[in-house]
């Protein structure tokens, strides 16, 4: 190792423990267990930093949280699932006495011999693990995606396809037709008024329309189609330009939340 | 003139600035104008050096996010927020709902996703108990359960002293099962949840009286960004049992939302933007929040300096890529 | 005198067994001294099963009262009675004993508060022991589900042994109301199916003493249909849809040249190959995060067997790491396969696809270093990918490789166009597959998906232009064509 790594080191280990010291001081003691929380405060705040820290260049600090949050969050969810799938979801509807071991309260509609299908089908699901008995977990994964495919073919054709179809039938001339003169006399420029409905609703008619075309892999995209083709693209990219403002923002208030944790809980600055 | 000339101007230019802020501005102020001249003076003097097409370092764009970020929050700067009508939507139905109705909230997200939705979470429940609603709460995420009860204890029950568990709210918890939870719960609570987090059997509830499935709900809110989220409420619950939903999204998928809206989902609160817009509707509507924390509209400072900071070196960045191309020309 | 006395204790009966009668029909309420203020019964009530359900509900149909709206304006709502036979209204009350029972014989049983309702069952059964409880509870258990069995015989008893019962409520003004019930045996709303039903409405003035009943109707019974015609549109779409994508990959398997158009960021895939070559620098390849059924890996694996002949053939460098080992696995005999095609066996490498981790984060770090250092010409990023999506991008764009990305995750797509150089948005991965891979199954559904679309297209011009014409010149036979397509549930 290097003298300066070691020196880095030191430092961070000498800050760790002088913010420990002063954070459980600086908690109340009559709530108790100030030191633990002291630690818990210091020790988030060391992981926020360790994180940030990559942005410089990588670094054992960076190394250290990474692989600690992939190790503890494996062990979280492995737990969650085993409490809430197979304790909270399965035992009570499989057996009495283990449910009473578990102490889940029992399912009203009592014990039933259909639910030992999952726990074979489980199992085989397991059998992914063998060299040899692989194969057999082909059987229960092609009935997950059986069903599912199934399942989310009607959702998603009713919400995603069919009620989007009609969710295009906008009125495109205004909500009543009375020819250009009224159309024009009442026209209203406001943000919520009739003339902003009725560009949005071109958009949509519009960006529905081009983007279809876009996606449309049989015909080369020459001429008019190429044309539509091109609105298309653009508008899809504007969606996409939308999208990843949102995102700017979204990261930003992740941002700003461990450094309202930084300033707020950890130093209290404000 | 030789670098050093140059480095004595800047210093005589810096005493200058700070004499005149410190005498032109009160005490207070002090804080947030020096990290605005910091932010400001700093993309003024990149983009003077983008016009000679020198490139920008990243850790320097890290460094003035970190600050346009930092500096609002020791020195906050607050705006306000005229809600958009995707957002108004949403807080009209809660309005609008007679007093008694039922409304599911669901808290679809992980601590991950926490700073960006629990503000817009903690508003709308506040609402909801203000107006006098029954509240049911729930999760579809493992991890949303302990930030539901945190949230409820510590932030969202605390103005509401008097509400009693299981009569004016209930939170039924976490049940793992992803859309398939929903799946039964649009035809049958009990089925899915048996009791609520307390272990009261759901029969023993009051709230649960009339409301059998989620169909009986007069309301549903879910708030999340993830898989299972906001969509698969809206694609199975709200679309097959024709109940009313909104939506308060991670920014990141506001725009994925938006083809829902208004048919299939009544509005929508995209980020901490939509947060903040609902806020100040619930400031502006009921003079008990005037005291009321509120995180969105705090974070619209941060989020304001930041896109500032990042719109700048777009300009930036481009000025440097076509001044550079047009010295690789010549 | 005796035929006095024989009358007078007739009438003391006859009005006795009058009173007793109504103690007996105590919901029918008593008649109001002035008949005058009556509303006007509801006419022509029609009780039929509810239609496009699981059944289990009644729906009503009336003519509103004289008196609503119009004449005396008296009526504030109307009241919808069901015939309930005894033996209903007495489940609910066993079911308490049995739930009652259930948690004595169960653990941690604790004696009621006095004065509750259960303390009142509990009084029943202190003094039995286990056994006898238990025996108890295996009768009872028995007795409620013989109960729910003979309710269709105790509904057809009618009007023995039963009694009128309020099941719904209508404001004034509306002429039709359901009673839903649910088919859970074990809840209080049970609505027996094939059961003979028997309905009245009743007109309810301000006061709810005053009140006109109106003709009973029934026997009517509920039961469930087969097909909910609210969704026959989805109905259609499936099969329309279903018949096109067999069709297509029929025409396709028979050897039928289905056109595909050139997509650019396939096309830039063999220009980035000669590219490695000339400066010898490998290619990257990755699968994303997506598992070997998922349509994305499954496209991306026959754009990897395009690339992996090209690669053999040019004699460059091949690097696939994989995240999923049964990904890893398809991979290296897609890989394998595209050297023996390309008539180089001997160049395969079992290494050229290896497995890293099946951790996200982890997995990106891993490719990240790799890119770092072998410093690849090109990096192919086709399949599922999600967070890690810009992660990887920005890396190999600061490696300066050429980055072709392609992926259905529409969250991810704009990282991918900012940082790569070619994006394959959404279906484009699928249709590239198609494309290179020939593949009949992939062939057909495209087809057929773009047929779809063109139907969508059409669909959505015509129900536009019929929505917006339907508005404007008042045609309701272009609104009942629009409205096929709001689905009902």
């Amino acid at each position: 190792m290097k003298k300066s790594t070691l020196i880095v080191m030191a430092v961070v280990v000498v800050l760790f423990l002088l913010s420990w010291v002063l954070k459980a001081s600086a908690l109340q003691p009559e709530q108790g267990s100030y030191i633990l929380r002291g630690f818990l405060v210091t020790f988030a705040a060391f992981l926020t930093l360790a994180v940030m820290s990559f942005l410089y260049q990588d670094n054992p600090f960076y190394k250290f949280a990474e692989h600690l949050f992939v190790g503890v969050s494996a062990a979280f969810w492995m737990c969650m699932g085993f409490w809430t799938t197979i304790v909270q979801n399965l035992i009570p509807r499989l057996s009495t006495s283990l449910a009473d071991y578990f102490m889940v309260p029992q399912r009203p509609e009592g014990l039933n011999l259909f639910f030992y299908t999952p726990v074979i089908l489980g199992i085989l699901l397991l059998m992914r693990l063998s060299p040899r008995g692989g194969w057999i977990s082909r059987w229960p994964l092609a009935f997950i995606v059986g069903t599912t495919a199934g399942l989310n073919f009607i959702r998603y054709l009713r919400s995603d396809f069919i009620k989007q179809i009609s969710s295009t039938f906008v009125p495109l001339l205004g909500t009543q037709w009375e020819g250009i003169g009224p159309f024009l006399s009442n026209l209203d420029l406001s943000a919520s008024g009739q003339l902003v409905l009725l560009l949005s609703n071109w958009v949509v008619f519009l960006g529905v329309f081009t983007g279809l075309i876009y996606f449309f892999f049989s015909k080369e995209h020459k001429g008019a189609f190429g044309v539509g083709s091109r609105v298309g693209i653009w508008i899809l990219m504007i969606t996409f330009g939308a999208s990843f403002g949102y995102t700017v923002m979204g990261r930003i208030s992740l941002l700003v939340g461990r450094i309202t944790f930084l300033f707020g809980t950890w130093l209290e600055l404000i | 003139m030789g670098k050093r000339h140059w480095i004595l101007l800047g210093a005589i230019v810096a005493v200058i600035i700070i004499a005149a802020v410190l005498w032109l501005f009160p005490k207070e102020r002090w804080g947030t104008v020096f990290s605005l001249l910091l932010v400001f003076g700093g993309l003024v003097a990149l983009l003077l050096r983008s016009l000679y097409a020198k490139e920008v370092e990243r850790r320097i764009i890290f460094l003035f996010i970190l600050v346009a970020v930092a500096a609002p929050i020791l020195f906050p700067i607050t705006f306000t927020e005229k809600p958009t009508a995707v957002v108004q939507a949403v807080f009209d139905k809660i309005e609008n709902l007679p007093s008694g109705s039922t409304v599911l909230l669901s808290f679809d997200f992980d601590p991950a996703m926490a700073p960006e939705v629990q503000p817009m979470a903690n508003a709308i429940s506040r609402h909801c108990l203000e107006k006098g609603h029954k509240v049911i709460f729930m999760s579809l995420w493992a991890t949303g359960q302990a930030l539901l009860s945190q949230s409820l204890s510590d932030y969202i029950l605390l103005g509401f002293p008097d509400k009693v568990d299981g009569v004016d709210y209930v939170n039924i918890g976490y049940k793992a099962g992803n859309e398939g939870v929903l799946n039964v719960i649009v035809s049958n609570f009990e089925k899915m949840f048996p009791t609520d987090v307390n272990s009261v059997p759901l029969k023993d509830i009051r709230i649960f009286d009339d409301i059998a499935s989620a169909k009986d709900v007069d309301f549903i809110m879910s708030i999340g960004g993830g898989m299972p989220g906001p969509k698969e409420w809206v694609l199975f619950v709200g679309d097959p049992g024709d109940v009313d939903v909104g939506v308060g999204v991670a920014a990141v998928v506001a725009p994925q939302m938006y083809p829902y809206y208004p048919a299939q989902v009544i509005g929508i609160l995209g980020g901490v933007k939509g947060a903040a817009e609902y806020e100040y509707a619930l400031k502006d509507a009921y003079p008990v929040f005037a005291d009321m924390d509120t995180p969105g509209l705090r974070m619209m400072g941060p989020q304001t300096l930041a896109h500032i900071v990042i719109l700048s070196f777009i300009v930036i960045g481009n000025i440097i890529y076509f001044r550079g191309r047009r010295e690789r020309k010549q | 005198m005796k035929l006095k006395l024989f009358v007078v204790s007739l009438v003391v009966l006859l009005s006795f067994s009058i009173a007793f009668a109504q103690e007996d029909t105590l919901t029918v309420p008593p008649i109001p001294p002035d008949s005058a203020l009556l509303p006007a019964a509801v006419t022509g009530l029609v009780a039929k099963d509810t239609d496009n359900d699981h059944g289990h509900a009644i729906t009503l149909k009336w003519q509103p009262s004289a008196d609503d709206g119009a004449g005396r304006q008296s009526v504030a709502m109307y009241e919808v009675f069901r015939w309930v036979p005894d033996l209903m209204t007495r489940i609910p009350a066993l079911r308490d004993t049995l739930e009652y029972l259930k948690l004595r014989t169960g653990d941690g049983w604790s004696p009621p508060e006095p004065g509750s309702r259960t303390d009142s069952i509990h009084n029943v059964f202190a003094s039995l022991d286990d056994a006898q409880l238990e025996e108890r509870k295996e009768s009872l258990e028995q007795t409620i589900s013989q109960a729910i069995r003979d309710l269709p015989a105790a509904h057809a008893a009618y009007p023995e042994d039963g009694d009128w019962q309020q099941v719904a409520v209508a404001p004034a003004g509306s002429a039709t109301a359901a009673d839903v019930g649910t088919k859970e045996k074990d809840t209080p709303d049970y609505l027996p199916d094939y059961s003979d039903f028997y309905y009245r409405v009743d007109a309810v003035t301000a006061d709810p003493a005053i009140r006109t009943a109106s003709e009973i109707v029934g026997p009517v019974q509920s039961y469930g249909q087969w097909f909910n015609k609210g969704r026959l549109a989805v109905s259609v779409f499936v099969l329309i849809f279903g018949l096109l994508t067999i069709f297509f990959v029929q025409h396709a398997r028979r050897g039928a040249d289905l056109y595909v158009r050139p997509m650019a960021g396939i096309e830039a895939v063999d220009d980035a190959i000669g590219r490695a070559t000339e400066m010898g620098r490998p290619i990257l390849y990755v699968l994303g995060l997506g598992t070997a059924d998922m349509i994305a890996t499954i496209a991306s694996f026959t754009i990897l067997g395009r690339v992996a002949r090209r690669v053999a053939e040019y004699q460059t460098k091949l690097i696939v790491p994989a995240y999923e080992p049964v990904v890893m696995a398809v991979a290296q005999e897609v890989v394998k396969t595209a050297y023996y095609d390309a008539g180089r066996p001997d160049d395969y490498d079992e290494d050229i696809v290896f497995f890293v981790t099946s951790l996200q984060f982890a997995y990106v770090a891993a490719v990240n270093g790799l890119m770092l250092r072998e410093l690849p010409a090109t990096n192919v990023y086709m399949g599922k990918f999600f967070a890690e999506s810009l992660l990887l991008a920005e890396t190999g764009a600061v490696a300066g490789s050429i980055q072709i990305a392609g992926t259905d995750e529409i969250a991810q797509i704009p990282f991918f166009i900012v940082a790569c150089d070619y994006t394959l948005i959404g279906e484009e991965l699928y249709a590239a597959s198609a494309y290179l891979g020939r593949e009949p199954i992939l062939l057909g559904s495209l087809k057929a998906q773009d047929w779809a679309k063109a139907g969508v297209i059409a669909l959505a011009v015509a129900g536009l232009a019929l929505s917006n014409l339907a508005v404007a010149y008042d045609w309701s036979w272009a609104s009942s064509i629009v409205d096929f397509f709001r689905v009902v549930d």
